[in-house]
């Protein structure tokens, strides 16, 4: 029931935002805030009853939804699912934080929006039935573009509609290829089912199986976001306002990843090993691009937006390498990036609210008059560059290292980045933090909120960066699909 | 006719009887508010009707009309959309000075063909049905004469509509000529000189069907007359003409067992895809809500007859729940953001409130009024949450079922394309409303009572139920559906 009671007191939190929220305007990131805590509360709780148990997936609750197809209301905990939904409400609170100043207008909607989204993106973790995946994945998409499309900055229609229609259509295809194995499951076992567990027995025919993988990998590329499909996310994350960057690149975007780990690689074995060369292929392709990309730009959040592509791309290349030490390379970057990325956003966020621009050449020599501000910021920088001592390099790392075994070139292209993202990373901090100061700009250091955020996040890269155990050491038996990976990595 | 039969068509024979009645009320005492009552009533009496019709289905009525449960179900569909048109009409022509009280003696006439048409299982009686229905269309779509595109649409209805009886009524000399029967029930001829007759004769009459339906390439029509018809008329075109519509083409569909002549086949699926894209494509740049209603009802009925798209006899249940469940939904969503526009245009206006551009922040103005339209169009742009998606969903199981590859790319194309305009229109309520005094504000236009909110109210929630718990109604439909086919099998044996 775990995660249908976080469900649940996310959805009473918005609710009540919504409702009293338009006369208590105060109290509003108040009762956001506990609706997390609570949710936050339980998952400790239920994570310190059930210490071993995370190693297997564990199934939840199970409620018959539509009878008539078989499909139920079912989810399921594993240690992916753990670890993904405590970055959710970790970030969550960071999302708090990051609106208290900045929204103004219709703060009730706003709230009721974001815990929403949250809502949802727990549901995708969660689901266990395919139907309910995909419903979840849908209805965590329209708060999210609502949040673009109130509360985002210039453009934000065009890209809240682009955000939109990407995520949509892709994910058509993957309802498509949902119910094909449905059928294929009524076909080889008499009774239609939408279950994860029962689909694990299935035994798909080659070609069919290719297409019905496509079908998935589309939709997760789309939100990852992988290579040629990533056109919206620029867009997206430049215009959303920072909670919602935040929300889009910490977690939003690990979803594509969850689906990848969960779905394609498990369930589609036989056709993920045929598809590999082209996947890793788009990963290289993204890690460069991403940062060929990142290093063009002016504007600060589109800068971190094509940093994103290009990190996005090294769990690619992990996942479709079938190393195990590359997997667990992948499941570190996911957070690693879900925390840097989320406290890039940020910094965007308060250095938009002082300055009212997110232009980097507007910016420069703020140094001088918010040295704490600027030493977070290169503490982050350094953190997405890979800087030893922080989580992102253990995930890099561990990625190179698990996938050069098997394919060298590509390795060797995906480690440029690392320059790459070294010359990207001193060019926004120096761009806007040293250099000659722009005339008249003052302006105030963190305040105590934003203090708090920053060294949240800044604390958690830290001690995991140091102690990346602690997170391993979830997935030290070996992992299902990790053990499937051996298989099939013995006999490339 | 045995006491049976007359209870089966109580209902069409209440109708009738009140059409009679209203003409004598008019020549009694001439007034707007005592006409619509007792259209109301009559109404309400020939729902409560089909109680009793339910229970002794399967029943033919004279060669010409056959009850079951599928008809019944569409045309407690059709009165209870023409219940809630009898409603907006009379808080659209209240504000009138004449006394339009023969507006609802052809509203009543209108449902009575759609009523007919549903139940029919002779050629004789779909023409009867289809001509009651297009000609009191006519007259209503006409009907305030004093506007200049009323007069153009009605014009344009009659003509074409005209055209299309003619066609169809040519069709059904053909399969006369190459059968010598004229129920439903088609037996491909014997003779082979024949069989070619009566494919064309089957050819012309769904023809007939897709003008009615407005699908590509014969939709041109449906444009200007949804522009140029008054509100309340638009919104009985948009749901009881085409919920009966679909209802016979079905019957005219599975009765006969068209799907299993490949070649009909394929110019079903041809038109399915080219309605999908052309009335998407067609709908993205209209910024009159009532043409790019128009244009995404093309589409709706383009996704919708895929489920006629069958391979065999077994999906036949399967494919008339989602086809049912999917115009019935559709129906919801489009009696939703019509029952505002309704409401917000008034009879004697030159044109109707149907600029979608003037619903700028009308979430923030008028809460529960812009959510129930956001929901709507989340349902026809098929979201989650809103029963739109199941809908859509039941729909790709069909044609997952059935293989139809290339329609399935044609939805998922399509759907694609309609978020385009259907997100357009919600980023615009949920924008910030704008701040010009010259102009009366939008939530001041036209009759809007609290009824008419209460209504979209209920109607939402009925949206949000079915997305959620999509069991309640259609393990219901399932169940009919089920005899449904055995009465298709029973019929398709017997002639």
């Amino acid at each position: 029931m775990i995660f249908t009671n976080i469900i649940a007191v996310l959805m009473v939190s918005a609710f009540i935002a919504l409702l009293v929220g338009k006369r208590f305007a105060r109290t509003l990131p108040y009762i956001a805030a506990i609706g997390v805590l609570i949710s936050f509360a339980l998952l400790a709780h239920f994570a310190s009853n059930h210490h071993d148990l995370f190693h297997q997936a564990m199934p939840l609750v199970s409620v018959p939804w539509i009878s008539s197809l078989g499909i139920e209301y079912a989810t399921f905990i594993d240690s992916l699912s753990f670890i993904l939904v405590a970055l959710t409400l970790i970030l969550a609170l960071v999302c708090i934080l990051v609106s208290v100043s900045e929204i103004s207008q219709y703060q009730n909607f706003y709230y009721f929006n974001l815990l929403a989204a949250l809502a949802g993106i727990v549901g995708v973790f969660a689901a266990a039935d395919l139907f309910l995946f995909f419903f979840f994945w849908e209805v965590m998409l329209l708060p999210m573009t609502a949040l673009i499309a109130i509360w985002g900055h210039e453009n934000r229609r065009y890209a809240a509609i682009k955000f939109f229609i990407f995520t949509q259509v892709s994910s058509l295809l993957m309802l498509v290829a949902i119910i094909v194995m449905a059928f294929i499951y009524q076909q080889q076992f008499g009774d239609i089912s939408f279950n994860y567990f029962d689909w694990q027995q299935l035994n798909i025919a080659m070609p069919l199986q290719y297409w019905l993988m496509l079908g998935f990998f589309v939709a997760f590329a789309v939100k990852l976001p992988s290579f040629p499909f990533h056109t919206w996310l620029p867009d997206a994350h430049t215009q959303a306002p920072t909670a919602g960057s935040v929300l889009l690149a910490g977690v939003l975007l690990k979803t594509g990843a969850y689906g990848l780990m969960r779905f394609v690689l498990p369930l589609f074995e036989q056709a993920a090993t045929h598809f590999a060369p082209v996947a890793i292929a788009l990963g290289v392709i993204s890690i460069v691009y991403g940062a060929v990309m990142a290093f063009a730009q002016t504007d600060f959040k589109r800068l971190v937006a094509y940093s994103s592509i290009s990190h996005m791309g090294f769990i690619t290349l992990a996942l479709f390498s079938f190393s195990p030490i590359a997997y667990h390379g992948a499941i570190v970057t996911l957070v690693a990036h879900g925390l840097s990325s989320a406290a890039l956003f940020a910094m965007a966020g308060m250095l938009y609210q002082r300055l009212h621009t997110r232009d980097l050449k507007k910016m420069g020599g703020l140094f001088a008059s918010a040295p704490r501000m600027g030493g977070m910021l290169l503490a982050f920088v350094a953190g997405a560059f890979g800087m030893p001592g922080l989580l992102n390099f253990v995930g890099e790392f561990m990625t190179l290292t698990g996938t050069f075994t098997h394919h060298p070139i590509a390795t060797a292209f995906a480690a440029t980045a690392m320059i790459g993202s070294a010359i990207y990373g001193m060019y926004l901090f120096q761009q806007s933090f040293q250099g000659k100061p722009q005339e008249n700009v003052k302006i105030p250091d963190l305040r105590a909120h934003e203090w708090l955020l920053c060294s949240l996040l800044f604390g958690l890269l830290l001690y995991l960066g140091l102690f990346p155990q602690a997170l391993l050491m979830h997935f030290d038996s070996i992992y299902p699909s990790v053990a499937d990976a051996q298989l099939i990595g013995g006999k490339l | 006719m045995i006491v049976e039969q007359f209870i089966a068509i109580a209902p069409q024979l209440l109708l009738s009887l009140a059409i009679v009645m209203q003409l004598l009320l008019i020549a009694f005492k001439r007034s707007q508010h005592s006409i619509a009552f007792f259209t109301v009533s009559a109404i309400l009496l020939a729902l409560f009707a089909h109680y009793p019709a339910m229970t002794n289905v399967n029943l033919a009525v004279t060669p010409l009309l056959y009850v079951d449960v599928f008809s019944l179900t569409i045309n407690v569909l059709i009165l209870s959309c023409s219940l809630v048109a009898v409603w907006v009409s009379y808080g659209y022509l209240r504000s009138a000075v004449e006394c339009h009280d023969e507006y609802y003696v052809l509203l009543l006439l209108a449902v009575l063909g759609a009523n007919i048409l549903v139940l029919s299982n002779h050629f004789a009686a779909i023409f009867l049905g289809f001509e009651l229905l297009s000609l009191s269309l006519v007259g209503m779509i006409g009907y305030l004469h004093l506007r200049e595109h009323t007069l153009e649409a009605g014009f344009k209805y009659l003509i074409l509509s005209a055209t299309a009886s003619s066609i169809m009524l040519l069709g059904m000399a053909f399969v006369y000529g190459a059968t010598g029967d004229m129920s439903l029930a088609y037996q491909v001829p014997q003779q082979q000189d024949l069989q070619l007759l009566g494919q064309a004769g089957l050819v012309l009459i769904m023809v007939g069907f897709c003008f009615k339906l407005s699908l590509v390439p014969f939709h041109t029509w449906t444009p200007d007359v949804y522009q140029g018809a008054p509100m309340p008329v638009t919104l009985m075109l948009a749901t009881v003409s085409k919920a009966a519509m679909f209802a016979i083409f079905v019957k005219f569909w599975l009765v006969s067992a068209i799907f299993n002549q490949d070649s009909m086949q394929f110019l079903l699926v041809c038109i399915a895809i080219a309605s999908m894209l052309v009335g998407n494509l067609l709908a993205l740049t209209q910024q009159n809500i009532k043409r790019l209603l128009a244009y995404s009802s093309i589409a709706h009925m383009g996704y919708l007859i895929i489920v006629l798209a069958i391979q065999s006899q077994q999906s036949v249940a399967w494919a008339l729940k989602s086809g049912v469940f999917y115009i019935l939904v559709y129906i919801i969503a489009t009696l939703v953001i019509m029952i505002y526009l309704s409401g917000r245009s008034k009879a004697h206006a030159i044109t109707d409130n149907d600029d979608w551009r003037g619903w700028q922040g009308l979430i923030w103005q008028r809460p529960l009024q812009g959510s129930c339209l956001i929901l709507a169009l989340l349902s026809l742009a098929g979201i989650p949450l809103t029963a739109g998606f199941i809908g859509k969903f039941y729909l790709f199981t069909v044609a997952i079922e059935n293989q139809l590859w290339g329609a399935i790319s044609a939805l998922i194309i399509g759907s694609g394309i309609a978020l385009y305009y259907y997100l357009s229109i919600i980023f615009c309520i949920l924008a910030k409303p704008l701040e010009t005094t010259s102009q009366t504000p939008i939530d001041k236009v036209g009759n809007f009572t609290v009824s008419h909110a209460t209504v979209m109210g209920m109607l939402t929630v009925i949206i949000v139920a079915l997305g959620l718990f999509p069991d309640i109604l259609a393990s219901q439909l399932i169940f009919q559906s089920e005899q449904v086919t055995i009465i298709f099998n029973e019929a398709s044996q017997r002639f």
